[in-house]
């Protein structure tokens, strides 16, 4: 008896010890790759989801709408090809250290003497501190996009990376591991297998609202059975996207919300143009003129109301610079499909196109199979090809190993349409994930030139709108589809970013700002 | 020199061999198998002088016999390089997952021990009859299901239907732990929160059993088949017609001999499981060796895959020199036979 009552008392302390001493909100979220913390090596979702809250950038893409507002930069001009920024008064990094413009500078000399992640964007930029608090950008050449790359350029505090570099010049085990930002979110642990847990900055410079939440628990690797578990039970608040649609709609069913973001990608059927018979016009308009778009539509539908992509006008989703209105939805239509294959040099019953898709990615196979359906409904023969993403991305490096159709989701990863059409369709860059393609048209270049190089907005909006008309008059490409991310999420949190559009930031992962999140318990 | 210290340098001497030919062996599979692994790490938005760089760091561009060169170097000082896949040492990797893993398989190793053999030795005891019946209706339920199978229905019924278990991870949020080992069994006894060693229990069971089931069955069925045929040898039926008790011609003649194929089998089982976990651990989100290796194969890191299978084939030496060591203990036959060589 006395034992008994002895062991309940030990068990009673040992849990009220082990409890937190006060109610603290955690948001719990998953992503399927594992988090990279280095900013200067951040590039996939689960990265950006981690660089938005760790570290802040100069500017921010404007909510709810086009364009960009300063963020650690009070103000910037600009004067050709060079940039001013002035910074921020008394902003500090979570180290304690000011935020200056020799670490703007340090994070752009590290971000491009990594040369990983987006470093890309920054080819041909050189930075310079003119005083504390000014840095001035100068580019090689003209680049209308640039202030929206630095959306991709995080500020890294130099002097605490420094301290902590050993050996290694750039202090990259040390940032692999740990924040060094000035963002609204510290990291408390960092599990690659696990998780990453960050704390709220109470010092963050722009405060952050009571209602935000205390801790997040950004997971890995969860698998789909264990996502619907969880949320079920309570113990998860925001699943990936990655979850499959039937996984999403139950949850959605049990009373889950659904987050959305979107105008930032498309779902792209890629046409090999070197490749016979795809290396005519008319035999690409056929193939995209003879596919269903409609179904491919329902094929994503989560609910009635909520689905993971919408009705394609064009090259250029809506929303993005150039991008057609609505009146211009693709559609199928069998006959402009068999006039197309008329005007086509080659008689397409002797060639068997092949379709891949990526196994990584099983969705595609669906529409591998929607596409094949259509294409006999014109006496097309084709095949199915199931291409790990490895394989895939080695393959269309020579344009003879490249598949006739390839399938491939592809984003604007700075939210300007300049990183999303160029890599695909300018004449320089064939051979990629992105350009199997391999188009090589002068207009097009030239529209992109345009594009990339335009005065102010108008001319921009000029040039890609010529491109999209051109785009669709060549037809290198099925335009599947516009992309949009959901997210199944518990009724615990509120999510402005993704559920309201005058909130959305046009920006993949930028919805996930915690600062902005609301824990509703 | 004892015959079993004989024995035990013998095993040594082969398991070097064995690691070797296994490193060798998997250091080439996984460079030829297709997929550039500088082009999976650096993502889809890496630049060719990107990935050139990476490949001429990461020794691409040279022969295979230089870069398993390299490998060897690096090995013998104790560096299996960086992973791909988590941007950090493999040595850290591995010494913060394995712990994971092997608290897993250990407690699965002890369920299927400590259910199977006892499950085997009633069935045989009682052959023909209902338990036995009942046994073998069980065992061949585990058998045939994967484990992943009964993870998923573990979790349904005593998770979500029957929220008695917690559903992912080694521990509950709430509790900060100092991970001094990395076997949080240890690590929450050390910090003396007894709350919270009973939720990594808890957080273990699942898994554990999940993992164990198909093995459980394998030892009953095993067992049972070779004390059945051992109770058919003409000793046995001369310790009964000495009138010995059934428990004790049971516990004395027939399982000792009967273990001798049981433990080599259930020693291979064990060895297995450290391969077999990944699955357990994707579903119950186990942070453990299991899982990182798959993740890496899959993304071809290819310093991560060494090290894995490197400590998978590590711990099935282990085991075999330790079930060897055990037969030769019960089998005085193998014991003394190393004395000649044979």
């Amino acid at each position: 008896m006395i034992r008994n009552a002895l062991l309940t008392a030990t068990l009673t302390a040992a849990t009220a010890l082990s409890s937190p001493a006060f109610s603290e909100t955690v948001l719990r979220l998953d992503e399927v790759a594992v988090g990279e913390l280095d900013p200067a090596k951040a590039s996939d979702y689960a990265d950006s989801i981690l660089m938005f809250n760790v570290y802040d950038t100069l500017v921010l893409p404007q909510q709810g709408g086009p364009g960009h507002v300063p963020h650690l930069a009070s103000a910037w001009s600009a004067d050709g090809s060079t940039y001013t920024f002035v910074l921020r008064d008394g902003v500090t990094f979570q180290s304690g250290n000011p935020l200056r413009a020799e670490d703007v500078v340090y994070s752009l000399e590290r971000n491009q003497a990594l040369g990983a992640g987006l470093s890309y964007l920054f080819g041909g930029v050189s930075a310079e501190a003119v005083g504390e608090s000014t840095v001035k950008f100068t580019l090689d050449s003209a680049y209308a996009p640039f202030v929206a790359s630095l959306v991709r350029l995080p500020i890294v505090d130099k002097a605490l990376v420094e301290a902590n570099k050993g050996d290694d010049e750039w202090g990259e085990a040390f940032l692999s591991a740990n924040g060094a930002g000035s963002g609204a979110y510290t990291v408390s642990s960092h599990n690659p297998q696990e998780e990453t847990v960050m704390a709220k900055n109470n010092a963050y410079f722009l405060g952050v609202a009571e209602a935000a939440p205390d801790k997040v628990r950004l997971r890995y690797g969860l698998e789909a059975a264990t996502v619907r578990t969880l949320i079920a039970q309570g113990e998860h608040d925001i699943s990936s996207q990655w979850l499959p649609p039937e996984v999403m709609k139950a949850l959605a069913d049990d009373g889950a919300q659904l987050l959305t973001e979107s105008g930032t990608g498309a779902f792209y059927f890629k046409m090999n143009t070197t490749k016979a018979p795809l290396d005519d016009v008319n035999c690409r308009l056929a193939l995209a003129s003879a596919f269903d778009y409609a179904t491919a539509i329902q094929m994503i539908a989560i609910t009635d109301d909520v689905s993971a992509g919408s009705p394609s006008t064009g090259a250029i989703p809506m929303g993005m610079f150039g991008a057609n209105g609505s009146e211009m939805v693709q559609a199928q239509d069998l006959d402009k499909a068999r006039a197309y294959l008329d005007a086509c040099k080659y008689n397409l019953a002797d060639f068997d196109i092949e379709v891949s898709w990526i196994a990584e990615v099983p969705l595609e196979e669906r529409f591998a199979l929607l596409m094949q359906s259509n294409f006999t409904q014109l006496g097309i023969k084709s095949h199915i090809k199931k291409l790990p993403w490895a394989l895939f991305a080695e393959q269309v490096s020579k344009p003879e190993n490249t598949p006739h159709i390839s399938q491939l989701f592809v984003n604007a990863v700075t939210g300007d349409p300049d990183t999303l059409l160029y890599g695909m369709y300018h004449s320089s860059t064939p051979g990629t994930w992105q350009s199997p393609e391999y188009l090589s048209d002068a207009e097009v270049d030239a529209h992109l030139e345009a594009g990339r190089t335009g005065a102010n907005d108008a001319a921009r909006e000029t040039a890609y709108a010529s491109l999209n008309a051109r785009l669709m008059a060549i037809a290198p490409t099925i335009y599947g589809f516009d992309r949009q991310s959901v997210f199944a999420a518990s009724n615990r949190v509120s999510v402005p970013a993704l559920s309201d559009p005058s909130m959305a930031f046009g920006l993949d992962g930028m919805g996930f700002s915690f600062r902005l999140m609301e824990m509703v318990e | 020199m004892s015959p079993i210290f004989r024995l035990l340098i013998r095993r040594l001497g082969i398991s070097l061999i064995v690691l070797i030919g296994v490193s060798m062996l998997i250091f080439a599979i996984a460079r030829i198998i297709p997929g550039d692994p500088a082009r999976i790490a650096l993502g889809p938005n890496a630049t060719v002088q990107q990935i050139a760089k990476l490949r001429a760091e990461m020794h691409l561009d040279e022969p295979l016999l230089v870069q398993y060169g390299y490998f060897l170097a690096d090995v013998i000082q104790g560096d299996l390089g960086t992973s791909l896949y988590t941007n950090r040492p493999v040595t850290l990797d591995i010494a913060q997952f394995l712990p994971a893993t092997i608290e897993l398989v250990l407690l699965a190793g002890v369920i299927m021990v400590g259910l199977g053999l006892p499950l085997g030795i009633v069935a045989a005891r009682y052959r023909g009859r209902w338990p036995d019946h009942l046994v073998r209706v069980f065992a061949l339920l585990t058998v045939s299901a994967p484990s992943f199978v009964w993870a998923v229905i573990l979790m349904l019924l005593f998770a979500f239907y029957l929220p008695l278990f917690p559903i992912a991870g080694r521990i509950s949020d709430i509790y900060e732990i100092d991970r001094a080992t990395g076997f949080l069994t240890v690590d929450t006894l050390l910090a003396g929160n007894i709350a919270a060693f009973g939720n990594v229990v808890s957080h273990l069971i699942l898994p554990a059993v999940a993992l164990a089931l198909s093995g459980i069955g394998q030892a009953a069925r095993l067992t049972r088949a070779n004390m059945v045929e051992t109770y058919q040898k003409p000793y046995i039926e001369m310790a009964q017609a000495f009138g010995f008790y059934p428990s004790r011609i049971a516990r004395i003649f027939a399982l000792k001999p009967s273990l001798i194929p049981s433990l080599t089998v259930i020693g291979l089982d064990f060895a297995a499981m450290m391969g077999n976990a990944f699955l357990v651990e994707a579903v119950f989100a186990w942070p453990g060796l299991s899982r990182y290796g798959v993740a890496v194969i899959l993304r071809k890191d290819l310093n991560a895959i060494m090290g894995t299978v490197l400590i998978i084939a590590l711990t099935f030496l282990i085991v075999n020199i330790i079930v060897d060591l055990m037969i030769a203990f019960l089998n005085p036959r193998i014991r003394y036979s190393t004395r000649t060589g044979t």
